[in-house]
């Protein structure tokens, strides 16, 4: 108990947090705004067969994960760049626990930032599309709050993410570089690939497949919501493992 | 209380070797020094003292027991391993608060430390507008929180200014004279003179002297003699033929290391020389440490 208050407050009593959770919010409902304001003057009639409200509004994700990566990975990385993570070594020797107590506060910081975004981005967008008198998707309707909380889960495993890349590479722009490149670059750019890979890459890559745990109406070729987000689930664990595999084994 | 060993004390990073088969103690109740020149191994050592590096080979222990091994290891050693360690956005009192609840010590050592060293008031500021030298009381405070038996501090004095430097100093010996261990780094020997009890010396990471610091003067410093009459050349011919070693100076006096100064007096005299000066020079113990070093010396400055 005594480590996780530790780094809770560690987390809390730098702006860097404050600004990437607030960012993250800013930033998802923003984008999932813009985002189906180009829809707002289609005719019902013209919409497509696939329309799903509920992932409409979550399209802000595509940049909201990427600051809430960036907040498990700053979790981390400025104790690198300080050398504060010596003095944490320190007073906490056991770097299990250390890294362990990171997680779990990473872990409710980015649940907590995940519902902020999610709950918003589909409450304001479902307005705008009720008011365009478009089909609005309603948290009673089937599928809607399993996706939201798909959501919502998604981008807490981002975060976790963030700071096994972190742990692991130990340094704030080298994150940066791959979580734009895993959240991004991969999924835009994988299934793309002649034959197997892009195949491969269009099911399994783990960020797409977890993005199928927020869609209401199944996307062609995607995973199922559950086994999607299982995968990122897994992927975020292997991740997490190698991290604290790196972190026992290296010198600091 | 505890102390210090390292025993055999070994690190290679491929080639090269940061610290070789050092051995040592730091016994409480007394203040350690622990010098060389930069690039010595010292950083290293205390690495590998606190956990943060593993030895190649050796080890370096608390009581007997490496950090990771110690029941409570907060209340057990503080260390200071660099004072910039802080990240610029987290006041200090908040950046003592988070080492405070990971070692289950009661909030109010926050404040206590910080008064203790002179940060009582800058408590609310963010630790990136402080100076070097707020910068190492407040990473001396960090060390203390835990009221440990052990302080490890690596060039606590870097940054301080006189007055700091004396505070340290003042603060160490009372720390001492508590029982506890302190081991403290410097590439100074100046410093080390008025602080510490006991000296550590390493070059190229291999130990080069340990004693007292009574001891190691009169080990390593070696008498001369400053001697200057109205002609130098009659002088330096009798010292000759009496067989003392000694070498001409720029300014015409001449240093004798041969013989102490009552035996120059008598060659003088004996040679119905007036002298304009005899007075005995003791080598700066900056002077010793520099020459102990000289063959250890990584990287040497040129003179100027």
């Amino acid at each position: 108990m005594s480590v996780l208050r530790s780094e809770w407050t560690k987390l809390r009593s730098v702006r860097s947090t404050w600004i990437a959770a607030a960012s993250a919010v800013a930033a998802g409902v923003a984008l999932s705004v813009l985002g189906v304001s180009d829809l707002l003057g289609t005719p019902p009639s013209e919409l497509s067969a696939g329309w799903d409200p509920t992932a409409e509004s979550l399209k802000g994700f595509l940049f909201a994960q990427l600051v809430i990566g960036m907040l498990g990975a700053l979790a981390i990385t400025p104790e690198y760049a300080t050398g504060m993570i010596g003095t944490s070594l320190v007073f906490v020797p056991s770097r299990r626990r250390l890294l362990a107590a990171k997680t779990a506060v990473v872990a409710a910081v980015g649940l907590a930032t995940a519902l902020v975004t999610t709950l918003l981005s589909f409450a304001v967008v479902q307005l705008m599309v009720r008011g365009a008198d478009l089909p609005a998707a309603g948290l009673g309707d089937p599928g809607v709050a399993r996706a939201l909380l798909g959501g919502a889960a998604y981008l807490t495993l981002v975060a976790l993410l963030g700071l096994a890349v972190g742990a692991l590479v130990r340094s704030a722009t080298s994150s940066l570089a791959l979580l734009v490149g895993a959240l991004l670059l991969v999924p835009a750019l994988g299934p793309g690939l002649p034959g197997v890979l892009g195949d491969w890459f269009g099911r399994f890559w783990p960020i797409t497949a977890g993005q199928a745990a927020y869609a209401v109406v199944p996307v062609d070729g995607a995973l199922a919501p559950g086994p999607g987000i299982l995968l990122l689930a897994g992927a975020a664990v292997a991740a997490g493992l190698a991290a604290q595999l790196v972190f026992r084994r290296r010198d600091i | 209380m505890h102390g210090i060993r390292a025993e055999r004390l070994t690190k290679r990073y491929g080639a090269t070797v940061a610290v070789d088969d050092l051995s040592f103690t730091a016994q409480p109740g007394v203040i350690t020094g622990f010098l060389g020149p930069n690039g010595a191994g010292k950083s290293t050592t205390l690495r590998m003292l606190t956990g943060l590096t593993r030895p190649t080979s050796g080890a370096i222990t608390i009581g007997g027991r490496r950090l990771a091994d110690l029941d409570d290891p907060a209340r057990t050693v503080g260390a200071l391993l660099d004072a910039r360690a802080v990240h610029p956005h987290r006041t200090a009192a908040q950046h003592l608060l988070a080492f405070a609840q990971a070692a289950g010590l009661d909030r109010r050592r926050v404040g206590e430390v910080l008064e203790l060293v002179g940060l009582g008031a800058a408590g609310d500021r963010r630790a990136g507008e402080f100076s070097l030298g707020m910068q190492q009381r407040l990473g001396i405070a960090t060390a203390l929180l835990g009221d440990p038996g052990v302080l490890v501090l690596d060039e606590p004095l870097n940054g301080l200014d006189p007055e700091g430097i004396r505070w340290l100093r003042t603060l160490l010996r009372d720390l001492a004279r508590e029982g506890r261990t302190i081991l403290f780094s410097s590439h100074l020997m100046s410093e080390m003179e008025l602080t510490a009890h006991h000296l550590v010396v390493v070059g190229r990471g291999r130990l080069i002297a340990e004693a007292t610091l009574d001891d190691f003067v009169r080990a390593h410093t070696t008498r001369a003699v400053t001697v200057r009459a109205g002609s130098p050349d009659r002088l330096g011919g009798a010292l000759a033929r009496a067989g003392v070693d000694f070498a001409a100076q720029p300014d015409s006096s001449l240093l004798v290391t041969g013989a102490d100064a009552p035996t120059v007096g008598r060659i003088a005299a004996a040679e119905g020389l007036a002298l304009d000066e005899l007075s005995p020079v003791r080598e700066s113990l900056e002077d010793v440490f520099l020459r102990l070093t000289h063959e250890a010396t990584d990287y040497e400055g040129v003179a100027a």
